[in-house]
């Protein structure tokens, strides 16, 4: 099972992603749903940039960003001795990035069909705003945000070009399924990449599988 | 009604757009206080700035002992500290939780057995103990008003504001509702403000009548006397207003095509089908531009109504005219133009037939509350 090592790399780093995604992203989303701002056209343009960007050209942007000689990259490097470069981090930053649009989007739509007079109505009855998410907003957003979290788990599962430009391809350290793939087919061995084909797949749709099951059929109930 | 015995006391001062200035003081004590008023007239933006969902630019929003907003003090009370319940045309229950669910959103905080204790209470209050476990999709338009009561009412509002919460429900939901409204005001001892555009409801629902024209109150006091304050030329647009009659279900037609009301100490009318038993008590609005008036009695009509009657008075202004008729003890409106005043003569004590359709007449459930001196 050695040559599985790639497939735990890549659930683990897209498993990440979306954690990094999700926690970016609901309060992304809830903002751009319900609050109204001069630039707020351009800042959700810039928001959804990665999914019209070709991967190794967002792979590319990421490097000038966080690469260990600009500004950026050296206060992580200096301050918190964090380096993403050729390393697993930066796989998770730059599939999170490419990730980021498909979660954003659908989160986005479900939260602006929540009904903002049913979040009036549960601060009338003398809810907080937390308390209000929680037992509103989020139960009623809930479809959209699942749909989103396992598009952009796939995603992330499946990044190549930005991925290989932050954290280069090195096998046993930054070398994902998808990057392992490629490497099989340009070395010759098409077992090796049918085999890691047949479990990212499986990986992939038994998550698309397991949200549509646990998914109820309208919110969830008390 | 004096700031001192009032529990609501408001002063309300907001630009809303270009054509609409909000700018009321309203008081109102532990009684249920109509805003009646044509759309427009600024009645949902008074609930909204009381709440706390907008913000005066001037005034005050006191409560009780309790100072909510003050603009001259920089007091601004947050809505979920305020205590104020509200119901909508909606009934914006909250589609993923069932009734009981519902019912008891607003009682955080309290113990489990106090949760329950007034879950019970509270449903029993507004009829709706036998829906607890149904979802809000599964329920009629009626019942989904009822429990949007129940849940507003639950964690014991100091005041219970209603913004035309029958309009989107039929004749029967509609008293149903008004009176469950009635019976939880005086069990839970509170004040209700309850907004309409509807004639029949300003006169029926309360005690106390707040006559709203573009975002100012026109006049105030009990139904019947704002009504009488109201009668002359100068306010013709509030046509629907000016013959609203008292009356009770007499008998139906047959067939059950009409019904027939007698007026108290009036004529008989025919109206359109009503369901409701004989006795029941009703009020009848009738526009003043849509009673005909005819010199003499007329054959071959299609109206249903030929009331006879005397002139009892003739007041012209510029092009209108206000005609007041007398059949037995009720006084009617009819609103005309002068040249038809000229043409028939209209003098007093003369008589008159007067021509009314039954779809002109509108009828409501319920009696008005007599003014108390």
């Amino acid at each position: 099972m050695a040559d599985l090592g790639p497939l735990w790399l890549s659930v683990r780093v897209a498993t990440a992603a979306t954690a990094l995604i999700v926690l970016v992203g609901v309060p992304g989303a809830l903002f751009l749903a319900r609050l109204k701002f001069p630039g707020k056209g351009l800042v959700s343009g810039l928001l959804i940039l990665p999914l019209v960007l070709p991967p190794t050209v967002l792979g590319y942007l990421l490097l000038q960003v966080l690469g260990r000689r600009t500004w950026l990259g050296g206060w992580l490097d200096q301050g918190l001795g964090v380096v993403l470069v050729f390393h697993w981090s930066g796989a998770v930053v730059a599939s999170a990035i490419a990730a980021f649009p498909l979660f954003l989007l659908p989160t986005r739509g479900a939260f602006e069909a929540v009904d903002p007079a049913l979040e009036d109505v549960a601060r009338l009855l003398g809810r907080g705003e937390f308390s209000v998410f929680w037992a509103v907003t989020l139960p009623l957003a809930w479809r959209g945000l699942a749909a989103g979290t396992v598009l952009a788990f796939a995603r992330a599962l499946g990044d190549f070009g930005a991925t290989m430009m932050v954290a280069g391809n090195i096998p046993g350290l930054t070398q994902t399924a998808s990057l392992a793939i490629y490497d099989a087919v340009q070395a010759g061995d098409p077992a090796r990449a049918g085999r890691l084909t047949l479990w990212i797949s499986i990986v992939s749709i038994g998550a698309l599988w397991l949200v549509q099951r646990t998914l109820p059929v309208r919110g969830s109930g008390h | 009604m004096s700031a001192a015995n009032s529990i609501l006391d408001v002063r309300l001062i907001r630009r809303i757009h270009a054509g609409l200035t909000v700018d009321v003081t309203l008081r109102l004590g532990t009684e249920i206080g109509v805003l009646f008023g044509p759309s427009g007239s600024g009645k949902t933006s008074i609930l909204r700035l009381i709440t706390g969902l907008s913000r005066p630019d001037q005034g005050y929003v006191r409560l009780g002992e309790t100072m909510l907003f003050d603009a001259t003090r920089g007091i601004d009370e947050p809505l979920r500290l305020r205590r104020i319940g509200m119901i909508f045309q909606d009934d914006l229950l909250f589609p993923h939780l069932n009734v009981a669910a519902n019912i008891r959103f607003g009682l955080r905080g309290a113990s489990r057995a106090e949760r329950q204790s007034r879950l019970a209470e509270i449903a029993a209050l507004c009829g709706v103990e036998h829906l607890l476990d149904r979802r809000p999709s599964t329920l009629s338009g009626g019942e989904r008003q009822r429990v949007g009561l129940a849940r507003t009412l639950a964690p014991r509002p100091r005041i219970l504001l209603c913004d035309e919460p029958v309009s989107a429900l039929d004749l029967p939901n509609r008293q149903t509702l008004i009176e469950r409204l009635r019976a939880v005001q005086n069990s839970e001892g509170i004040p209700v403000l309850y907004v309409t555009h509807s004639p029949a409801e300003a006169v029926t629902v309360g005690t106390r009548l707040f006559l709203l024209e573009r975002g100012r109150v026109l006049a105030e006091g009990p139904p019947l006397d704002v009504l009488a304050s109201i009668r002359g030329p100068s306010f013709n647009h509030l046509e629907d207003l000016r013959n609203t009659l008292p009356a009770r279900v007499e008998s139906q037609l047959p067939g059950q095509t009409a019904t027939l009301l007698r007026l108290e100490n009036g004529p008989s009318l025919i109206v359109p089908y009503l369901e409701a038993e004989p006795g029941t008590p009703v009020v009848v609005q009738v526009r003043a531009e849509d009673i005909l008036l005819a010199r003499g009695p007329i054959s071959g009509l299609s109206a249903q109504n030929l009331i006879p009657g005397k002139v009892e008075r003739v007041i012209t202004r510029g092009p209108e005219a206000e005609a007041l008729i007398r059949t037995g003890d009720v006084t009617w409106i009819v609103s005309l133009v002068a040249p038809a005043v000229e043409q028939l003569a209209l003098s007093p004590s003369q008589d008159v037939h007067m021509i009314i359709k039954a779809r002109s007449c509108h009828v409501a459930p319920g009696s008005p509350p007599r003014a108390e001196h």
